[in-house]
């Protein structure tokens, strides 16, 4: 790899921490809802998937120092100190994922004074804040070895540290091992949300057994990738011994799921040929036991393309449970689809990027890769993060950097512009059964029409006075088991107008049969009777109108006029007149049926 | 009261949606006809209650079930979501971090977001405590014009339930939906069509939901110590023996040396 080369990765990963930075800006000013991809359906989504696969990668931390301090096998002291550092880096991804993802991240504080011992995630947030600090501690002689802190006050810590650190470790282990199979209990409570592929009662047993795999196998990775880069420090042979055990937790893992879905009688699921089924087959066969066969031959093994192959199949099947089981095959309570936002990716992906630029800080730095070869560079001071080189003028360096800055906004501003800021007003449809208008399909036929609801509310307040009488017109409960009035019970008369006038109603309330003279004066007929308003004042008949009101409208025209109007007026002003047409909603041939073309 | 509850008749809503207005107004959710697009079952970070339809075409009344062991209270790492001594699922905002562990852990899905605000909260049904300290009904339950919903104690209502299903077997399910749900849920329901729908993804079964991690998080003080038991005795084991060895080998190659 040459120093160009190296030089645009450590652009390219600048960029996307720029980029973050951007989005991270975002999220904090609109809120979750515009800042991210996630609803009300899907509550947790990349963020998570992501923190999963952190904390899995991390796992080379705990399992490394078990093998060097608790086995004594010291010979894998030479990459113990970057897998603490890939540790550290993990969890530290972790938290500052967290602060994105939760919506008051300032009282991220609240699990140390306010304690729920029930929760999974409180027990998450004990481990994870404790095992950091342990990492810090664990790690920091790497940093306090450097020249740069050469002062007694930081030898005394040192060396405190060096004395202490076998209790470390050993409360490391216990932070990991509850942390990561927490992290899968974490899911235990959710079987409705989790796809049963991916659902086991003990999820806690694989994520933990996985962690282990998936944080050897990240080292095997990790030591090709520094080989590339620095040209030294790989330590092939051990990383063939990792090979060589990783089969025991993955396998242990393998078995673990797959027997949990066999007795459970999940498994036959998995045959389905849904793409749920086909990524959990891929996830075992191609992930799991494949890598598994490759390992287990000695030749492929040791050579550097089997290895790799194998390390990278195995992180790639743990990746895929991760976030298959959080994010790709979670269900959803509505059907509110969830899709990440361009925000949300560019901080999922801007946080291990960084993480990346710090590994590279330390490693170019400190004593880090193990290797007998003293760090040329690590000579008095600590060469700036935002350095790429040790000749490059720090002119050109500012200039790249805040090149890419500007690139970054300049990008993702455009983008901001563009999300979706909730609009109150933007609704215009309205919900299937609810306020202004409700759905009925009066005959059951699956024909629905749209009756509108506060329409008649309102005027039939006017109308009779009071919103309680209103409401009674046709929820009155008379009858055994009544619900509502049927539209046929006011809009009688199919084609024609109808007076909704109750003449027994009336007769019967004001006196029975000595009251005709009360409205009519003269004969008993309707021309001579009185007009509703002497009695009812609200009641005034409308232009053009008998001023025997309430009139309702033909059956027909209530149902043409919840359309047809509209439509009307939409064909002139679109000078679409086939918008106005019967055979629009009517078909010709069943014209005397309502058949629609609508849903 | 030992638990407040709400029985649903469903057989008589008539999804005039008055109840939701009510509950908009007591609990100051903003406009009664704004409708945030986040949603499809009516619920909302300002909709606490939703007069949703069932498969069959009948309204029935959704919102938090107020579950006698709540996966919700469970979940909470800080113990912002927590049960009155009512048995009402309180909320307390100054201590919610917004992990939304609980709305994830619902098993109606009930907890909404407040996605649009840089300071969100959860939303869900409160029971109307503060209108029930004050001796007034719930919003909803005053306002109803059907009587589709009776409020009261909910050994007391699921005797009503019980009872109104005897009387009338041909009208409703041989089923107080509610009574078993989840652990037992506050809000009951009868009904003349199956509620399982208000489940997610199906029927909600019986078994409680915070048992589920329980029985993980019961292990802890096992695990822990057990870890630390392991670690230390095979740093040990392990020591030893290698000490022995290398002394061994110290021994065998000193006569050699000689």
């Amino acid at each position: 790899m040459n120093n160009m080369l190296r030089t645009w990765i450590k652009d390219g990963l600048w960029a996307i921490v720029f980029a973050a930075v951007v989005a991270a800006v975002i999220r904090f000013v609109v809120g979750l809802g515009a800042g991210s991809g996630l609803n009300d359906a899907t509550p947790w989504g990349m963020w998570i998937a992501f923190k999963l696969g952190f904390v899995a990668l991390a796992g080379g931390g705990f399992t490394l120092a078990a093998v060097v301090y608790i086995f004594h096998l010291e010979r894998f002291r030479p990459i113990l100190r970057r897998a603490i550092l890939m540790a550290l880096l993990g969890y530290g991804s972790f938290i500052v994922s967290l602060i994105f993802d939760l919506g008051l991240p300032w009282h991220i504080y609240m699990p140390i004074i306010s304690w729920q011992h029930h929760s999974v995630m409180f027990e998450i947030a004990w481990c994870v804040m404790l095992y950091f600090s342990v990492l810090v501690l664990e790690f920091s002689p790497v940093i306090l070895e450097h020249p740069l802190f050469k002062h007694k006050f930081f030898q005394v810590i040192l060396h405190g540290l060096h004395k202490a650190i076998l209790p470390l470790v050993i409360l490391g282990i216990v932070l990991s091992t509850l942390h990561q199979s927490s992290l899968g209990a974490l899911f235990l409570i959710m079987p409705h949300r989790v796809h049963p592929l991916w659902y086991s009662p003990w999820l806690p047993y694989l994520f933990f057994t996985s962690a282990i795999a998936a944080g050897m196998m990240a080292l095997v990775v990790e030591g090709f990738l520094v080989e590339r880069w620095f040209k030294r420090g790989m330590h092939f042979d051990l990383l063939e011994r990792l090979g060589a055990w990783v089969p025991l937790p993955l396998g242990l893992y393998l078995l673990l799921r797959l027997s949990d879905l066999f007795l459970r009688g999940v498994l036959p699921g998995a045959l389905d040929g849904s793409w749920q089924s086909i990524l959990f087959l891929t996830e075992i066969l191609v992930c799991g036991i494949l890598p598994i066969g490759l390992l287990a031959i000695k030749k492929v093994r040791e050579s550097r393309e089997g290895l790799l192959t194998s390390a990278i199949l195995i992180i790639a099947g743990i990746l895929s449970q991760r976030m298959s089981l959080s994010m790709f095959a979670m269900r959803q309570s509505t059907g509110l689809d969830y899709s990440p936002s361009l925000a949300e990716t560019l901080i999922a992906f801007g946080i291990p990027a960084a993480a990346l630029l710090i590994y590279l800080f330390f490693a170019e730095n400190l004593a880090l890769l193990g290797d007998e070869i003293p760090n040329p560079q690590a000579t008095a001071k600590l060469r700036p993060l935002w350095m790429f080189s040790q000749d490059t003028p720090g002119r050109i360096i500012f200039a790249r950097r805040s090149g890419l800055a500007t690139f970054a906004i300049a990008l993702i501003l455009p983008a901001m512009l563009n999300l979706p800021i909730s609009d109150t007003s933007a609704n215009a449809v309205q919900p299937a059964i609810g306020w202004e208008t409700l759905r009925i399909d009066g005959n059951q036929t699956g024909y629905i029409v749209d009756f509108p609801h506060v329409e008649h509310q309102e005027r039939l307040t006017e109308q009779l006075g009071s919103k309680e009488s209103a409401c009674a017109t046709c929820h009155h409960l008379n009858y055994p088991d009544d619900e509502a009035t049927s539209c046929s019970q006011c809009h009688t008369d199919y084609y024609q107008p109808i007076s909704i006038f109750n003449h027994t109603v009336h007769q019967k309330s004001l006196g029975g049969n000595v009251s005709c003279v009360e409205c009519h004066e003269t004969e008993h007929v309707r021309q001579s009777a009185a007009i509703c308003q002497d009695c009812h004042e609200t009641m005034t008949a409308q232009e053009g109108e008998s001023v025997f009101n309430p009139f309702a409208s033909s059956y027909k025209d209530a149902l043409h006029r919840r359309c047809l109007n509209c439509h009307e007026q939409k064909a002139v002003e679109l000078d679409k007149p086939e918008l106005a047409l019967c055979s629009t909603c009517h078909t010709y041939y069943e014209s005397d049926q309502l058949q629609t073309n609508l849903p | 009261m030992k638990q407040a509850a709400i029985l649903v008749d469903v057989t008589r809503c008539t999804g005039c949606n008055k109840c939701v207005d009510a509950c908009v107004n007591a609990n100051q959710l903003g406009d009664p006809k704004h409708i945030p697009q986040q949603e499809s079952d009516g619920l909302s970070v300002h909709r606490w209650l939703a007069i949703t339809e069932s498969p069959e075409g009948s309204f029935v009344r959704k919102s938090c079930r107020h579950c006698l062991s709540a996966a919700c209270v469970s979940a909470c790492p800080v113990e912002a979501m927590y049960r009155s001594p009512e048995g009402i699922v309180l909320y307390d905002q100054d201590k919610c971090m917004g992990c939304r562990y609980c709305m994830m852990a619902c098993p109606f899905g009930i907890p909404r977001y407040e996605w649009d605000s840089a300071m969100p909260v959860v939303g869900k049904c409160f029971l109307c405590n503060e209108r029930l300290s004050e001796g007034k009904l719930p919003a909803c339950v005053e306002t109803c014009p059907e009587q589709v919903l009776t409020f009261g104690e909910r050994s007391d209502l699921l005797a009503i339930a019980h009872e109104r299903i005897a009387k009338f077997p041909q009208k409703y399910l041989p089923t107080v939906f509610g009574e078993f749900e989840a652990g037992g849920t506050a809000l009951l329901y009868i009904s003349d069509v199956s509620l399982d729908f208000l489940g997610f993804n199906g029927a909600t079964g019986d078994e409680p939901y915070p048992e589920l991690t329980w029985n993980w998080l019961e292990k802890f003080p096992v695990v822990s110590l057990g870890t630390a038991t392991l670690a230390t005795g095979l740093f040990w084991i392990i020591g030893r023996r290698m000490q022995a060895k290398l002394a061994q080998q110290q021994t065998n190659q000193t006569p050699e040396e000689k």
